[in-house]
């Protein structure tokens, strides 16, 4: 038994990871613009169709083999996906930007919405398989068994989300992008470029969901209707973690895919989710600011 | 630059609705095909739209038939606008009608009223318990596909110990309750079960509980994509055990999300399989479909061909209005591709299934068990 609490301990974690990719950019794009972006469900499944295009073209075109095909594909999939990152500020936002913040998330809820159509117009309605990271495979700790393709899934979120953090955190670029999330008008009287500052910050949080859908695609398939589940784990992660707070919002997301591993192996999937919407449902009527409430309490 | 695109995006969808509707004209019959194209069942929506498409565009000899294909997406209201909207259209002879029984509840009583036979794959099982002379189902309920399912698994298999995980959906709960039903008639009870959300992505939880209560034999009731996960994650884990699916594991599209490998030791059940069939006529509609449509055909897709060809064949046989296609699919059998259909007085048209298995070494299954006429209706 101790050999499965170890497996399904690595596939919380693993999904939790997965997660946090999801809620990370979905608080960019809340900071920066102070709206919701309902879309982000359906970018990590467009992200896992990216993947999913890009593997076969590699394959086909004899361009790579399937050898590391993965570690290939993350990159290239974060590129493309940050593309479309900054055409979703152009469309979604930059013309609605002096509108109330209700215009800006019923324009990413139309967006999100054409990018499942066009998934299902492109692709088809059947289930994709993405590429793994790494070759499938076991690794034994003794005499447990760990998925490899787990246990990669997990170091490659980790080395994203570290990343993020020192661009965020470290680095000028990030320091002009949480300066424009703060107070865009005080950041560009002292220079910043707040409307390439959100376009960036468009692109950072779209190509982190396209990373988590590339991650997901091998493991859980792909459909163009995919997004709706991402979205509300996302939105569960970033109301328990605390609006607007990158860290709160990381360590929810995993936490939620260990309680959702841990509690349906003991009782149900059922109960699983029943308690995890409980929970949500307490957060917002005792503490609305989440667990780690934000200092400014701009959004509680 | 936006002025262009908004330009551009009003022409492509004026295209797009001349492309898609295809009026009626007074001489030919009018048949809708009002089936989920998006959503969660557009999988299944689509495989429906296709076999009614290629019945509709070969027709026989007398008989000129249009047809517009109408998306029902994912809620009963949107299938119902759709409904009207056919109504208001032209006169239907029938309609080939959504896969989701939720839709399907919705719209039977406007086909009652319009009076406008539906034909439809749907497996809910309420949907011929209402009474309702104007349902046609082409698809075998749970009635007959999970008896099979369960005979092989114990009958055949010797199977003791089954364990299921299924659906939390109405799909998923009514195959559970006749899947439980014939195995505790036959003596070996389900010794785990557990509903599953279509949204359930890591089952490893479920396979952990499943292995602790030492089956012999894992049955599963569940969509396309949750069978292939439930399949991989089950040998990625150890579990070896042969595993009886249901009819989602013969689409081709769910064998391809899997290896060979994986599949050594899978069944499944289904009304049909035609990818598996080497019959010519069978064959010669798996071939033109390939070519029609790019993609290899279900049994959705086949049941849904027959549907349409029984109406076709009404119509051939002198009907010209709704009420005397309803009146000729109650009283008549018809020979289609997958089977011989014939009502049961409720509108159950189907009476068959079949068990495909997979060797191991390829994506596509064998036949091996046939299972004629188990509800005794013909």
């Amino acid at each position: 038994m101790s050999a499965s609490i170890l497996q399904l301990l690595v596939n919380g974690i693993a999904l939790g990871a997965a997660y946090a990719l999801i809620a990370l950019g979905f608080v960019l794009v809340i900071n920066a613009i102070g709206a919701v972006n309902f879309a982000q469900g359906d970018l990590v499944m467009t992200g896992g169709f990216v993947a999913v295009i890009l593997a076969d073209w590699l394959i086909e075109s004899e361009a790579w083999t399937t050898w590391g095909l993965g570690v290939l594909v993350l990159p290239l999939t974060m590129v493309a996906m940050a593309a479309l990152g900054i055409l979703f500020s152009l469309f979604a936002y930059v013309p609605l930007r002096n509108r109330p913040p209700v215009s800006v998330f019923i324009s990413t809820i139309a967006f999100g919405m054409m990018l499942q159509h066009g998934a299902n117009a492109a692709f088809g309605p059947d289930p994709r398989n993405g590429p793994p990271l790494i070759e499938a495979g076991m690794v034994s700790f003794g005499s447990v068994g760990v998925s490899l393709q787990q246990i990669s899934v997990i170091v490659a979120a980790t080395f994203l989300i570290g990343t993020t953090r020192v661009v965020l955190f470290q680095t000028q670029f990030g320091r002009q992008l949480r300066a424009t999330a703060q107070d865009q008008e005080m950041a560009e009287a002292i220079g910043v470029d707040g409307f390439r500052s959100i376009g960036l910050t468009f692109a950072l949080a779209v190509a982190l969901a396209g990373a988590a859908g590339m991650l997901l695609s091998n493991q859980f398939f792909v459909t163009p209707t995919d997004g709706g589940v991402f979205m509300l784990k996302a939105y569960i992660a970033v109301t328990l973690g605390g609006w607007g707070r990158l860290d709160g919002a990381t360590v929810a997301a995993i936490l939620i895919g260990i309680f959702e591993v841990m509690v349906a192996a003991v009782v149900s999937y059922v109960v699983a989710e029943a308690l995890l919407y409980a929970t949500l449902l307490l957060v917002l009527l005792l503490r609305p600011s989440g667990f780690l409430a934000e200092s400014i309490q701009r959004r509680t | 630059m936006f002025r262009h695109l908004m330009l551009c995006a009003t022409f492509c969808t004026a295209t797009l609705v001349q492309i898609v509707a295809s009026p009626a004209s007074a001489k030919d019959a009018y048949i809708p095909i009002i089936v989920p194209l998006t959503g969660f069942l557009s999988l299944e929506g689509t495989a429906q739209r296709n076999g009614a498409v290629q019945a509709l565009e070969n027709t026989p000899e007398g008989v000129s038939a249009t047809y517009e294909v109408l998306d029902t997406a994912t809620s009963p209201e949107q299938a119902v606008t759709a409904l009207h909207r056919a109504l208001d259209r032209g006169e239907p002879v029938a309609a080939a009608a959504s896969i989701f029984g939720t839709q399907m509840l919705a719209m039977l009583p406007v086909a009652k009223r319009a009076g406008l036979p539906l034909v439809t794959v749907s497996g809910t099982a309420k949907l011929t318990e209402l009474n309702n002379p104007y349902i046609f189902r082409f698809f075998p309920g749970d009635a007959v596909v999970k008896v099979a399912h369960a005979n092989y698994a114990v009958r055949e298999l010797g199977a003791k110990r089954p364990a299921l995980l299924y659906q939390t959906t109405a799909y998923g709960q009514s195959g559970r309750v006749h899947l439980a039903r014939r195995l505790r008639e036959m003596g070996t009870p389900l010794v785990y079960e557990e509903a599953l959300a279509p949204s359930v992505k890591d089952m490893l939880p479920a396979l952990t509980k499943l292995k602790a209560a030492a089956p012999d034999v894992i049955l599963l009731h569940l969509h396309s994509a949750p069978t292939a996960l439930a399949i991989r994650q089950a040998r990625a884990s150890g579990l070896d055990l042969p595993v009886v699916a249901g009819s989602a594991m013969h689409q081709p599209s769910t064998a391809k999300l899997l290896e060979a490998a994986h599949l050594k030791g899978v069944c499944a059940e289904s009304a049909s399989s035609p990818v598996s069939e080497s019959v010519a006529k069978i064959a010669a509609f798996t071939r033109e479909f390939r070519e029609r449509f790019a993609t290899d055909p279900d049994a959705f897709a086949m049941a849904q061909y027959d549907g349409i060809n029984m109406v076709l064949a009404a119509l051939a046989d002198g009907a010209s209005s709704a009420q005397e296609v309803r009146n000729w699919l109650a009283g008549h059998t018809f020979e289609g591709l997958a089977m011989t259909y014939k009502s049961d007085g409720k509108g159950n048209m189907a009476h068959d299934a079949v068990i495909i298995c997979y060797d191991g070494e390829t994506l596509v299954p064998t036949v091996v068990k046939r299972y004629h006429n188990v509800d005794g209706v013909l």
